[in-house]
């Protein structure tokens, strides 16, 4: 009965914490698959705490052998008082041993809970540095097929269901364990026959258990894949909130919303109901367990078999055979899905890194940036190829546009150039070198890439373009801010450099956004420049500064421009026209309006009523 | 708080019915101690064996009572809290719904989505807990204090002693523990952002190889959270023990006095066996309004947040009498100026006219205010100066179905709905039958990918659109504007993914429609708008220019630097 208190503690990040967390947590309610492999996976972060893990074992043990002790101390005074002896050395004994038994376990109780702190920490922080780690040397591959939310769940929900785990149901279970053996040999001890009465109830416990949590399972299933669907619900609509109003969707959406609410609310009543059975099951049990040691107690007492102070111990150790027995079974959840999450962030070290490259050749600084294209197909899904057999040979310095109609393969080039993906089929060669043969680190240095995409981190604008550059002074930011017309934009900005972007950037334009990762490209100064629509929503006139700044940057450069707008395409020394992931025509723009074919047609289309043709 | 109350009001029937059940159940739980102490004073003491029956009969059927308040119990609370996070998530969702773009301005999404799930379950648990545990707690507190004041006055003075304890422990936990709590969980929010963060800027990070600079970043954020949560632990670890400790004492002290008083007869061995029961459920009951206090503070911010969202007031109110009509298209603005919120005019004294049938091509520089004029034909807002007229009548007079039901609006970031795509396409119009479907997709130019696909219209889109490409899903939202045959189309920038020849492609289909609708083109491409019959150049939040192409290369030399830096000629 000494042990309470565990359930103010505030790392207590249990059931009560919400939905949002449960709601995510839903997939991975569901049985573990391998527990026997994850556990031992856990084991091994365990096993590098041993030391005090050791200790916290043995506090534990001392823990429970004073509260088993306490319940046939208080038996002991009582029979000892029974007697009518008044205050002597029969009734103290017993009664010190018992403050005794008390102190002891408060300083374990603490202890316990002191212990546990640091090992268990220490313990999560591992695993999610390691979950980082090999997250960050994922292929882009794995990216395109897993959603952000599931694995920003993983990082998240499943490591801190592990957390609770460690630091709780560890020693819950343990502590549980050892307090139910040790009050069944204790009660034995003190009459076998009481002992046999008062287990009666623990069968029904067990059935009970077991009932309440083979029906409240399903439900919660049923509970989280509601809130799952009303979660995806409520986001595309304050997501897409402008254009529901505008085609009237508000009924509709309601309708929707009504359904899933509905499905949530029964599944929910159902989950909740059997599960707050449990509670008040457990304490009627307790009641008639104390029915069955006043009546059977009573009647050994009168016939003389045991004493008064026996039934005085019977009713706490019944207390404390019950209670840990409840808490086993309501543990045995978390630790279940504990493990179910344990399971789902092993999964994620388990998948293939990226090929390391074995040659890890560094790019020398007089590097020249010839590209070559050998034979390349590649596909993002298998059996629907992007890329067919393109080869190209691009030499240094030279500016090659992409141009061609959405799906052509534009983008998968460049992909390709940048080493997101490895699993294609052909050669591609930087200066001579295949492309895996280069380390990564080097080759991130030299590629300058604006994605189509402009994404940038929450942190200050200064930050944001240093990032091309680790250790940029503030010159060289301004310089580059400068170089992508950015600069007066930013200095307009409340805190100028030092604006701190919201989520995202929400706080700037799209073209504002733009300008801001073309000068963290430009301040990288790379030997390749790779620009994926990147001006597209940049509005004209500051394109045309951009253009000026590009044109700059890319002097000496070997660049690869997809873009839209003729006057960039036609700066550039080759044009490669893309056609169903195969190039269809290359050469110049006066070549190719020579041609009067593809490209020709075109320009053509676009430009015509200009006559500037 | 108020919020809560006064959902529960709406259910007070069935919640008070819980209440006394909830009580009944706590009675039980009060007298199994004293009966007890009944069977050992008087049965085992005076040796009478048919007290021992009588009085442990009695301890089955109170048991068995008790059981069956609780399960009648349980049953209404659950039904209560569970209806009630019904209602309060559909009145918000309703809420949200009729939310005008000012009032969504003030929140941002993901709070909305953590008001309407995790706040609203955490209410939920509340006010399950209200009758389940919470009430029941105080009862047991108080009915083990009576029933020892029964049993025997001269040990009451020991509650007097522990309760002020018990109070002090508690309340130094709450004090200590809040601070360290919310600590932990900034801690954790902040490593939880860098982490998504890190997620969405997974190609940008590859792209510029700053992985160590990421590392760094979330090795000390890791760092700081698992330091956090560790010390607030290590202290926190004192309380559980403490209380245990004072409560282990007073037993102690209950024996202590015992073997005085039963020496002196004034006590029974089984009243100080009951005494220590009462003083352990005294404890539990102790230990339950301390978790009450800990959820009473959740679901107060909780429902701070809930009514947060319920109380917005929507300035933007359709009027009295609405006009509903058919609507032919055309739009007038005359000086209207316009801010977000409180922050600078993003429009500046703008006045244009559209005839009904006409393109009206809107160019200018990012973030010069391009969008804001259609948020304003759609009334999305209402502007702070000028008058916007459709057909001669201020938009904020017509209905919001009507205004709405005329336009075509297919935005600059377009949302499609996790659904099939015929049931985004019908968005436009509910009833289109096949060839309606098919001549807008063709318009669009979306028909051959949506006749290529297996499914066909029956398609599947993922949430947001993820498995379409960026002018696929422009292109979709292209035939979902067309499809409601508007009197006036609004392309924001909405070609901006699409090629060029499928540009001219839609264009021409556009012209070709057989009713001519009013078209509002704001785009980056100067030679989108040749044709467009008015074009109007923004520049910095103020009108630089109006006219066709022609008029607008001779007198507008904002049109005409964008002319030439796009075309790379001198116009």
């Amino acid at each position: 009965m000494s042990d309470f208190g565990k359930k103010l503690q505030p790392g207590n990040r249990g059931n009560d914490h919400g939905f949002g967390r449960m709601a995510k947590r839903f997939s991975n309610r569901e049985k573990p698959r391998n527990i026997k492999e994850t556990l031992s996976k856990l084991w091994n972060y365990y096993r590098e705490e041993k030391k005090i893990l050791i200790f916290l074992s043995v506090v534990i043990v001392l823990h429970v052998i004073s509260t088993l002790f306490s319940p046939f101390l208080i038996g002991r005074v009582i029979d000892a008082v029974d007697m009518k002896k008044g205050m002597t050395s029969q009734v103290l004994r017993p009664l010190l041993f018992l403050l005794f038994c008390y102190i002891s376990a408060t300083v374990m109780i603490w202890l316990e809970g002191y212990l546990i702190a640091v090992p268990s920490q220490r313990i999560v922080k591992k695993i999610r540095m390691h979950l980082f780690d090999r997250v960050s040397r994922l292929p882009v591959r794995f990216f395109d097929t897993r959603s952000h939310g599931d694995l920003m769940s993983r990082f998240s929900n499943d490591i801190d269901n592990i957390s609770t785990t460690i630091t709780q149901t560890t020693t819950e279970l343990i502590s549980g364990f050892l307090t139910v053996s040790g009050s069944f040999v204790m009660m034995t001890v003190l009459s076998p026959l009481l002992t046999l009465g008062t287990l009666s109830v623990a069968p029904v416990v067990f059935l009970l258990t077991r009932f309440i949590s083979r029906k409240t399972r399903s439900y919660y299933r049923d509970q989280q894949t509601a809130l799952g669907s009303l979660n995806g619900l409520v986001e595309e609509t304050v997501d897409g909130l402008s254009l529901l109003k505008a085609f009237g969707q508000e009924e509709n959406l309601l309708g929707q919303f009504t359904t899933v609410n509905s499905k949530l609310y029964i599944a929910g009543r159902n989950a909740q109901f059997f599960t707050g059975l449990l509670m008040p099951m457990m304490n009627v049990l307790n009641n008639l367990s104390f029915a069955v040691i006043g009546l059977l107690g009573g009647f050994m007492v009168f016939s003389g078999y045991i004493t008064v102070g026996v039934i005085a111990s019977f009713i706490n150790y019944s207390r404390q055979f019950v209670r840990p027995l409840n808490e086993i079974a309501s543990t045995w959840n978390t630790l279940q899905s504990a493990v179910a999450g344990a399971e789902r962030v092993f999964e994620i070290m388990n998948e293939t890194e990226e090929i390391p490259s074995v040659k890890n050749r560094n790019i020398p600084d007089n590097a020249e940036g010839r590209v070559e294209f050998k034979n390349v197909s590649f596909s993002y899904i298998p059996g629907i190829p992007v890329l067919k057999d393109v080869s190209f040979h691009v030499e240094p310095g030279k500016k090659i546009a992409l141009v061609g109609e959405t799906g052509s393969g534009k983008t998968t080039v460049v992909n390709l150039l940048s080493r997101f993906y490895d699993d294609y089929n052909g050669d591609i060669l930087l200066d001579g070198v295949l492309l895996q043969d280069y380390n990564r680190q080097s080759l991130g240095n030299s590629f300058g890439i604006v994605l189509q995409d402009s994404y940038l981190f929450t942190d200050t604008v200064f930050n944001n373009i240093a990032y091309g550059k680790p250790g940029a002074s503030s010159d060289d930011v301004i310089e580059a801010a400068e170089l992508s017309n950015a600069h007066s934009f930013i200095s307009h900005l409340e805190n100028g450099y030092e604006t701190i972007l919201t989520d995202g950037g929400t706080n700037l334009s799209q073209g504002e956004k733009q300008l801001i990762t073309i000068a963290r490209a430009v301040i990288a100064k790379p030997l390749i420049l790779i620009l994926d629509e990147a001006t597209s929503s940049v509005d004209t006139r500051t394109e045309k500064k951009i253009q000026d700044a590009m044109l700059k940057l890319m002097s000496g450069r070997t660049s690869f421009i997809i873009a839209h707008r003729l006057s960039t395409i036609k700066d550039s020394d080759e044009i490669y026209v893309l056609e169903n992931g195969e190039i269809a025509e290359k050469g110049n723009h006066e070549e190719l309006m020579a041609l009067k074919h593809k490209y020709y047609n075109m320009v053509r289309q676009q430009y015509e009523k200009f006559d500037i043709v | 708080m108020k919020l809560i109350f006064g959902y529960i009001k709406s259910c007070w029937l069935l919640f008070s019915l819980a209440l006394l059940f909830l009580s009944m159940e706590a009675l039980c739980d009060i007298l199994q101690p004293t009966v007890l102490s009944y069977i050992i004073d008087f049965g085992i003491k005076n040796g009478e064996m048919d007290k021992i029956i009588r009085y442990g009969s009695w301890m089955f059927y109170i048991s068995v009572f008790g059981a069956l308040n609780a399960v009648s119990r349980n049953y209404l609370s659950t039904i209560v809290s569970y209806k009630i996070g019904y209602r309060i998530r559909e009145d918000m969702f309703r809420k949200i719904l009729g939310f005008s773009f000012e009032n969504m301005d003030g929140f941002d999404g993901a709070t909305l989505m953590t008001r309407i799930t995790s706040d609203i379950t955490i209410v939920q648990h509340f006010i399950n807990g209200l009758m389940r545990v919470f009430l029941k707690a105080p009862l047991l507190g108080i009915g083990s204090i009576v029933m020892v004041a029964r049993l025997n006055r001269g040990l009451l003075w020991i509650y007097a002693v522990l309760i002020p304890v018990i109070v002090i422990i508690i309340s130094v936990n709450m004090a200590v523990g809040y601070p360290l709590f919310s600590r932990v969980q900034q801690a954790l929010d902040r490593l939880n952002k860098l982490t998504r963060e890190f997620l969405n800027g997974i190609r940008v990070i590859k792209a510029f190889n700053s992985f160590r600079y990421e590392k760094e970043r979330f090795d000390k954020a890791n760092s700081y959270l698992a330091a956090k949560t560790a010390t607030s632990m290590k202290i926190m670890a004192i309380f559980p023990s403490m209380l245990t400790f004072s409560i282990n004492m007073a037993i102690v002290f209950v024996l202590y006095k015992s073997a005085f008083q039963i020496e002196t007869g004034s006590i029974g061995i089984g009243t100080t066996i009951a005494f220590i029961n009462y003083i352990i459920q005294f404890l539990f009951a102790c230990m339950i309004i301390a978790r009450v206090f800990t959820m009473f503070v959740r679901a107060k911010a909780s429902s701070v947040r809930i009514s947060e969202v319920l109380n917005t007031f929507n300035r933007m109110k359709e009027s009295i009498h609405p006009v509903n009509r058919i609507i032919k298209g055309e739009i007038e603005f005359s000086g209207v100026s316009f801010s977000y919120g409180s922050g600078e005019n993003v429009l500046n004294r703008i006045s244009f006219r559209v005839n009904a049938g006409e393109t009206l091509g809107i160019i200018g520089a990012t973030g010069s205010g391009k969008t804001s004029i259609i948020n304003l034909i759609t009334r999305f807002y209402d502007p702070d100066e000028g008058k916007i007229l459709i057909d001669g009548i201020p938009v904020h007079e017509y209905s919001f179905e009507s205004l709405r039901k005329n336009i075509g609006l297919v935005a600059q970031k377009n949302k499609l709905f996790t659904g099939t795509i015929e049931e985004n396409l019908r968005w436009g119009k509910e009833n289109a039958d096949i060839c309606e479907l098919d001549k807008a997709s063709e318009d669009a130019c979306i028909y051959d990918y949506i006749r290529n696909s297996p499914e066909g219209y029956k398609t599947l889109i993922g949430r947001g659109g993820v498995n379409l490409s960026g002018g696929q899903k422009q292109r979709l939202a292209i035939a979902r504007a067309l499809l409601r045959n508007p009197a006036v189309l609004i392309l924001d920038d909405s070609t901006s993914a699409v090629d060029i020849f499928t540009e001219n492609r839609i264009r021409s289909a556009l012209k070709n429609r057989k009713n001519r609708m009013t078209t509002v083109l704001i785009t980056q491409r100067v030679h989108s708008l040749i044709d467009a019959d008015k074009i109007l150049v923004i520049d910095n939040c103020y009108a630089a220019g109006l006219g066709n192409h022609k008029s607008l290369l001779k007198s507008c030399t904002v049109y005409r630097e964008i002319f030439e830096s796009q075309t790379g000629e001198r116009g």
